[in-house]
């Protein structure tokens, strides 16, 4: 997987590229606008990391620039709070997700990789199965080995993104973002009540839990454990 | 209410005295006037009277009897203004001529001055008044002749001007009274425009300033002073919060790098325990990068510019997701939850930031309830506002502490050690609130906390 970095800041951009590299990704970074839309035009990437605010050419316009040839590599927008945290405009403008300074590594890492996945499914699907986990999205049901389970709209909702992206770590901000459609800081753990009354109706009584939480990072709905 | 402010208004008091010292200096100016005007009225008496009783012993002495006939004619007719009364009388004071009957019996006074008031001594019916002043003089030939004059007119005009000069002085005193309310009235309107600005300044818009363009004189200069020194405080204020901006910023980086030195380092660590370790540390890391957050977070929302991205906001749907992603929180503490939610309307706003103030009120009132207690959260229309109630049965917070708890860090000391959170939270709350021209008020909830949030309505068809 080949990424491209576009930050201007060294010791963030040092950051980035040493724990994507550590994860197995091949980075590139580029310290300013002009070298990073140049790179990132002429060579083929699986996704961009580009910052908001960059010398000579922004983070906003090397996206438009991109989408307006045509090019739909994913990328994710970094933000540092003091700008105006305007993440619609830059979705708006062709951004995949926005994260805001400072952030986790984790965080940063799990929203690159669900951004990858996305890439790859794109096709509309109407059944999610994970293990004996199943969940049909037409008739909104949800069953694990043949049991149904009765779900709130909103732990449907959970379970229907976490069924998403399984196999992958899921932050509790990504959650919140997602599943409850707002960007706040919840100051306290309330995501992890929510999801442990979750983990409650589908783990419990089964040999295999599937709900994981992984230390420092968030969640992740597999099998492998 | 606004008759009693203006009576206990320094101007209005310092009029009333003023008032007061005015009507003791016109007493005794006219006091003086009217003393003047009396001694100037008895003197020509006295004047008269002693010419006429010149005259008239020289017209008896020229030609006797007859001339003080004539004398007497001329000088006592009916159409003269003052009526004199004369007597010549021999050494045993009987009557040779003058139009008084006989010698008055008289009361004597200094200087030969005799003074009587008997009615029956006229001659003719008229009634003249009663009080007379005379003079006599007994001629080198033995006769006494006496003039007298009554003087009740000379009394009457006194009156006259004592009169008007105390209806003068009451004039003075109810005309200087009248004014002294009005000016009164009239400074204090002025002076309640700019303690109603101050006041609005000092619940926290600094950059209010007093109107100076009806102003005149010394209002003019006093608004325009307050306003520099508002000017000046604003600047320190600014000054202030940029550099614990700035500090916050500038932090940040060199954490943000700590923070992730340490989670590299974790990956790495073999040993369980250094392990563990280092995860309390970026924990810790993690909380202070929370704090420098928390802080840029209402740095940004202070300077208004998140306005630019307001748009429709249904708050009955954002308040009921607050309530759904909390009430589990509540539930784990076997909490009494109850939710009342009115349909309000569109609100013009921004949702991220209004979910975070909602959410960071009941996450308090949750965090400060005990097991089994009760949180409330109501949201209802009320005449022009929109209004958001979370109400819990905690701790509460103590009258004196209720302002306080909105400046930054601040924490009631009894929660610093038994709760987790950077004191943050409520500063985030009133700069949203702020941000969208809202009110944010604390009730005692008896027991516990109220938290009132009010929003202007917008304008809308309901």
């Amino acid at each position: 997987m080949r990424v491209l970095l576009i930050e201007d800041d060294a010791s963030v951009a040092e950051y980035i590229v040493k724990g994507l590299r550590e994860s197995g990704y091949q980075v590139e970074h580029a310290a300013d606008g002009k070298t990073g839309l140049v790179q990132a035009t002429t060579e083929q990437y699986d996704a961009l990391i580009v910052d908001r605010m960059l010398p000579y050419v922004d983070g906003l316009t090397i996206i438009q620039t991109l989408r307006a040839a045509n090019d739909s590599t994913p990328a994710l927008i970094l933000s540092a709070l003091g700008e105006v945290d305007d993440r619609v405009k830059g979705l708006k403008a062709g951004g995949d997700d926005y994260l805001v300074k400072p952030f986790a590594f984790a965080e940063l890492l799990a929203r690159i990789e669900v951004m990858l996945r996305r890439q790859e499914a794109g096709s509309a699907v109407t059944r999610l199965k994970v293990a004996d986990l199943e969940m049909d999205l037409l008739a909104h049901k949800v069953s694990r080995a043949g049991q149904a389970f009765n779900l709130q709209p909103r732990e449907y909702k959970l379970l229907e993104y976490l069924m998403r992206h399984a196999g992958q770590v899921v932050t509790r901000t990504m959650l919140l973002e997602n599943v409850w459609d707002y960007h706040f800081d919840p100051q306290t753990n309330v995501i992890d009540v929510h999801v442990s009354r979750l983990r409650q109706k589908i783990d419990k009584g089964f040999d295999k839990p599937l709900l994981n939480t992984v230390r420092g990072a968030g969640y992740m709905l597999d099998d492998s454990q | 209410m606004i008759l009693s402010k203006i009576f206990t208004s320094f101007t209005f008091r310092f009029l009333v005295s003023y008032v007061a010292w005015l009507s003791l200096a016109v007493f005794m100016v006219l006091a003086l006037i009217y003393a003047f005007i009396a001694y100037d009225f008895f003197a020509e008496v006295h004047h008269s009277v002693t010419e006429e009783l010149g005259s008239l012993s020289q017209a008896y002495q020229d030609g006797g009897e007859q001339a003080v006939e004539n004398f007497v004619r001329i000088h006592s007719g009916p159409d003269r203004l003052i009526r004199f009364f004369y007597f010549v009388g021999d050494e045993h004071l009987n009557k040779i001529a003058g139009n008084l009957n006989q010698w008055p019996e008289s009361k004597e006074y200094r200087d030969g001055w005799l003074g009587f008031n008997f009615e029956s001594m006229l001659d003719d019916a008229d009634s003249v008044g009663t009080e007379f002043i005379a003079r006599s003089k007994q001629l080198p030939g033995g006769e006494h002749v006496l003039v007298a004059r009554h003087y009740a007119d000379v009394l009457n005009s006194t009156k006259l001007v004592a009169g008007a000069l105390t209806r003068s002085m009451v004039a003075t005193i109810l005309l200087g009274t009248i004014g002294g309310t009005i000016v009164a009235a009239l400074s204090l309107q002025r002076i309640d425009r700019i303690n109603i600005t101050l006041r609005r300044i000092m619940t926290g818009d600094l950059t209010e300033r007093i109107d100076i363009h009806s102003s005149t004189g010394d209002f003019l200069r006093l608004s325009e002073n307050v306003n520099q020194m508002l000017d000046r405080i604003e600047a320190l204020m600014t000054g202030v919060q940029q550099v614990s901006d700035n500090i916050a910023h500038d932090l940040r980086t060199p954490l943000t790098r700590l923070r992730n030195k340490l989670s590299s380092l974790h990956e790495n660590c073999a040993d369980p325990g250094n392990r563990e370790e280092v995860e309390a540390l970026i924990e810790e890391a993690d909380g202070l990068l929370g704090t420098f957050s928390a802080l840029l977070r209402i740095a940004q929302v202070e300077s208004g510019n998140r306005r630019s991205g307001f748009a429709s906001v249904d708050l009955c749907t954002l308040v009921s997701d607050v309530i759904e992603l909390y009430e589990p929180l509540s539930a784990e503490k076997n909490q009494v939850f109850h939710t009342g939610l009115a349909k309000v309307g569109s609100f013009h706003g921004d949702r991220n930031l209004l979910f975070q103030a909602v959410a960071n009120l009941v996450d308090n009132a949750i965090k400060y309830t005990p097991e089994g207690g009760k949180v409330q959260v109501n949201l209802a229309v009320e005449k022009n506002v929109l209004r958001i109630d979370v109400a819990d049965s905690g701790i509460g917070i103590p009258e004196e502490e209720r302002e306080k708890v909105f400046q930054r860090f601040f924490r009631v000391e009894h929660s610093r050690s038994r709760h987790p959170g950077n004191g943050l939270g409520l500063s985030l709350v009133q700069a949203v609130v702020k941000l969208h021209d809202g009110y944010i008020d604390l009730k005692d909830n008896k027991p516990g906390l109220r938290i009132i949030l009010r929003f202007p309505r917008p304008e809308q068809l309901s």
